[in-house]
């Protein structure tokens, strides 16, 4: 791969606990994920997809190894410089939304840009046009509370685009949701993904992975397969030993 | 820049509204040691202050002398004083006797000065209520007067003679009930307590059965030295009493209630930090979730201690006016009725010092309780914060191993508490402090609240005052143990919600696991219990002059009992609440 990748990791690695009790969650694990490209990690439960996006987004430090983006190394950086990459370079989307409780829709859109300075004004007309796009023009003035869990997840979707991040990182958006719901999350990223925005997903929803331009199936901290779909052609290489799900593209 | 402030104020607001409760019982927690320091601060200076008040009002002397001579010889010893080099003015010689006062069925001793309405150069008493003297009536002291029980319009008499009480007086003459010094005659070494009464002049030689007078003279100097350089001497056959000394006499009235209030106001601030911390910790979960959320959207560390600082700035601040204004309106109650003395602390706006102090204190209860978690809260991986559970309870091997050998309840209480010892450790800090200041009251209570004065006993206004600050310390500690018992046992009922329920699914009836739950906190209220009272009546005795009296054993066991009943209750409460409910809905 080129340098030109958006976020870069190499070698990284997070265990948790000491002794026989050590859990290697993420290991030893390269990945390039160049601008525009919509990614999505699939595996089972407890193979450290969650771990390994919140490496990627800066919310947790890795045991070793290194990660860039956007030409920033983010593994060693601060709690502020951390801060700082993702109120303005980093979205984040979560399986339990995550929305605080007190405040409305909008005021939870608006968030990360009056942390990221802009005037109030500004971040509200902004904040008004996401809701809008992601079809909650009319819930704006609502509490998390009154909101169906998947107007939720689109308010968060919202929250997350909010600063125009570089990058985009979802945790299973659609694990607490129904069948409607998830479609609606889904349209949503199938809309990202043509607009050019980066986006990694970490999901056990078929339909999710299918709107991706690439899958990566991971087991036991590492990947096991990383298919590149272009088109409806698999233009794939499979990076580790063992034969994870292939998933096709439905076009 | 005025995004992130929209957003701070925003984020307070909201949270502030949210947790109403929680805000009230921090509100109210802090505001309690904010009023007991400003009580404290404003007692210290509460009889000076007045005494000076009195002073400027009434042309208070500088110096008083007596002469231990009594009728022409005393005159003739005084003259040369008034004219006496730097001396600059003089009232008197004024004829005083020493008398006893009859009302309501006691006999008690007074000193009856003898005035008339010729006006004075020095120490013209103020009079408070009535008028002033009159033939056939007779002027008292209020703190005499509240002491004895009269009124203006009631009739006492005077070594046998009745007079009408026409009005009372104040001065800075002579030192207030009960230490107006009474005399078995002019002269007499021995002085006794006593209150004190104004006659008329003409009146008075009749009141003492045509005894020769004793006379007193009021002297003011050009030098302040000339009456601060000394308080109480004898030179030539007379006595010299210095202002110092009087107003150092009226302020021993207060010194033990201030005392009182003192350790009261320490006392409750370690409550009031304790009660702070039980509060704060009870929402640490839902706190650190929100730190890991607003982490997560891009606030740095700086971003999220301001948040919470606000927020806890906001309640200090308040805290600290309530506190203020709380503790000024009551602070008059504590020096007066009757302090003999004119004006109340309630009628000044309070000292900047007061202020500063009590707004700092209230800020450092907030800070110290808060910064810590927030702290922690700011430097720990966001991903750790945005998981919901806080810090898993511990597990202690001994105590689970004990627990299995005892009855159900105590098995639950016992498994409730290993699972969260710092709630366990505050339960006994709060008892503690509590049963600590309930035996220094009940110390109190079993004092002599009376003062002997001749034949009859009057109630000490020391004493009085004393108990009644002791009394408002203890009120305003059981208000803050009671917000402090309830936010733990409730606190500790939810937590325990859980592992509760799954002993009842397992066969546990709800009143074995209430019994469990008032178990639990039960055991760390017991040694508190158990602490407080010999710290107590310590502290009693530490803080005591001359050999105070011991209360009843039998007192001290019902304080004990009582508070260890109100634990269990209070407990027992909202844990049977709990149990109404479904055992489902518990264990989702
Ligand atoms: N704080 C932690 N302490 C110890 N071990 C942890 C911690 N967080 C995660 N792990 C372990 O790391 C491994 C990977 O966890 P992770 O949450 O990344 O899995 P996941 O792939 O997201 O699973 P799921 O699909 O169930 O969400 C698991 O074995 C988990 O037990
Ligand atoms: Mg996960």
């Amino acid at each position: 791969m080129t340098g030109s990748a958006l976020l870069r990791a190499r070698g990284v690695t997070r265990w948790y606990g000491r002794g026989s009790a050590l859990v290697r969650a993420v290991d030893e694990v390269d990945l390039e994920v160049p601008a525009g490209q919509t990614l999505a990690i699939m595996g089972p439960s407890g193979c450290g997809k969650s771990t390994l996006l919140h490496l990627l987004g800066g919310l947790q430090r890795p045991t070793d190894g290194e990660i860039w983006l956007a030409e920033h190394r983010i593994d060693g950086m601060s709690e502020r410089g951390l801060a700082r990459l993702r109120r303005h370079h980093v979205g984040f989307v979560f399986q339990s939304f995550h929305l605080m409780d007190e405040l409305t829709a909008v005021e939870n859109v608006e968030l990360a840009a009056l942390l990221a300075g802009q005037s109030p004004r500004r971040a509200r007309q902004r904040a008004l046009d996401l809701l809008d796009r992601v079809g909650l023009a009319d819930r704006a003035k609502h509490l998390p509370s009154a909101l169906s869990g998947g107007q939720r997840q689109r308010v968060a979707i919202a929250r997350a685009l909010s600063n125009e991040p570089l990058l985009v990182l979802a945790d299973e958006p659609t694990g607490n949701l129904d069948s409607a719901a998830t479609l609606e999350v889904l349209r949503l990223f199938e809309e990202l993904r043509r607009s050019g925005q980066t986006l990694v997903v970490v999901t056990h929803d078929p339909r999710i992975a299918a709107v991706a331009d690439r899958i990566i199936s991971m087991r036991d901290g590492a990947f096991a397969d990383d298919n590149r779909l272009v088109g409806t052609t698999t233009i794939g290489t499979t990076t580790a030993a063992g034969t994870g799900t292939v998933y096709g593209r439905v076009r | 820049m005025a995004g992130r402030l929209l957003l701070v104020c925003r984020l307070m607001v909201r949270d502030l509204r949210r947790r109403r409760t929680e805000t009230v019982l921090l509100l109210v927690a802090i505001s309690a040691a904010t009023a007991t320091l400003t009580l404290g601060l404003a007692l210290n200076n509460a009889l000076a202050k007045p005494y000076e008040r009195t002073r400027a009002a009434t042309a208070g002397p500088d110096v008083v002398a007596m002469p231990g001579a009594t009728g022409p010889q005393a005159l003739a010893a005084l003259a040369p004083l008034a004219s006496a080099p730097g001396v600059t003015a003089h009232s008197g010689p004024y004829p005083i006797a020493y008398l006893m006062l009859t009302a309501h069925g006691k006999t008690v001793q007074v000193v009856v000065q003898g005035r008339d309405n010729s006006p004075a150069a020095l120490d013209r008493p103020a009079v408070t209520t009535g008028t002033w003297v009159r033939p056939g009536g007779v002027v008292i002291e209020p703190t005499f007067a509240n002491a004895l029980g009269v009124r203006t319009g009631d009739t006492v008499a005077i070594n046998g003679r009745p007079l009408r009480v026409v009005g009372t007086a104040v001065t800075a003459a002579r030192a207030v009930y009960p230490n107006a010094d009474w005399r078995f005659g002019p002269g007499s070494p021995l002085v006794q307590l006593a209150g004190l009464a104004w006659v008329d002049s003409s009146e008075i030689g009749v009141l003492a059965d045509a005894k020769p007078p004793s006379y007193t003279l009021n002297l003011r100097f050009a030098d302040p030295h000339a009456s601060t350089s000394f308080r109480h001497m004898s030179r030539g056959g007379i006595e010299y009493t210095s202002w110092t000394q009087i107003a150092e006499t009226d302020g021993r009235l207060v010194k033990q209630a201030r005392l009182a209030l003192l350790v009261g106001a320490w006392l409750l601030t370690a409550l009031a930090v304790a009660s702070v911390a039980n509060i704060v910790a009870g929402r640490v979960v839902d706190q650190r979730r929100r730190v890991g959320l607003l982490k997560a959207v891009g606030a740095g560390p700086a971003m999220i201690a301001a948040v919470h600082l606000a927020e806890y700035l906001v309640i200090g601040l308040a805290a600290a006016g309530t506190g203020l204004t709380a503790g000024w309106l009551t602070a008059p109650a504590l020096t007066n009725p009757g302090a003999g003395l004119l004006g109340s602390t309630g009628t000044h706006p309070p000292a900047l010092r007061t202020v500063l102090a009590v707004t700092v204190l209230a800020l450092a209860i907030a800070a110290a309780a808060t910064l810590a978690p927030v702290l922690r809260a700011a430097t720990t991986d966001t991903v750790h914060a945005l998981a919901d559970a806080a810090t898993p309870p511990r597990r202690r091997r001994w105590r689970v191993w004990l627990s299995r050998r005892m009855p159900t309840a105590l098995l639950i209480g016992v498994r409730v508490n290993a699972r969260r010892p710092r709630r366990a450790h505050l339960v006994m800090v709060n008892t503690l402090i509590t049963t600590t200041a309930l035996a220094a009251l009940f110390m109190g209570l079993a004092q002599d609240q009376q003062v002997r004065l001749g034949e009859s006993e009057l109630a000490s206004p020391r004493n009085t005052r004393t108990l009644q600050a002791m009394f408002l310390v203890v009120v305003v500690l059981c208000v803050l143990a009671l917000v402090n018992a309830i936010v733990s046992t409730w606190t500790a009922v939810l937590d325990a919600r859980h592992p509760l329920a799954v002993a009842r699914t397992l066969g546990a009836t709800p009143a074995q696991v209430t019994a469990g739950m008032a178990v639990a906190q039960l055991l760390p209220a017991i040694p508190g219990v158990a602490l407080g009272i010999p710290v107590g009546i310590g502290l009693y005795l530490v803080a005591t002059p001359g050999q105070p009296q011991y209360a009843p054993a039998s007192w001290m066991l019902a304080v004990a009992l009582a508070v260890l009943f109100a634990v269990a209750v209070l407990t027992a409460i909202p844990a049977l609440a709990a149990t109404r409910h479904p055992v489902a809905d518990a264990l989702q």
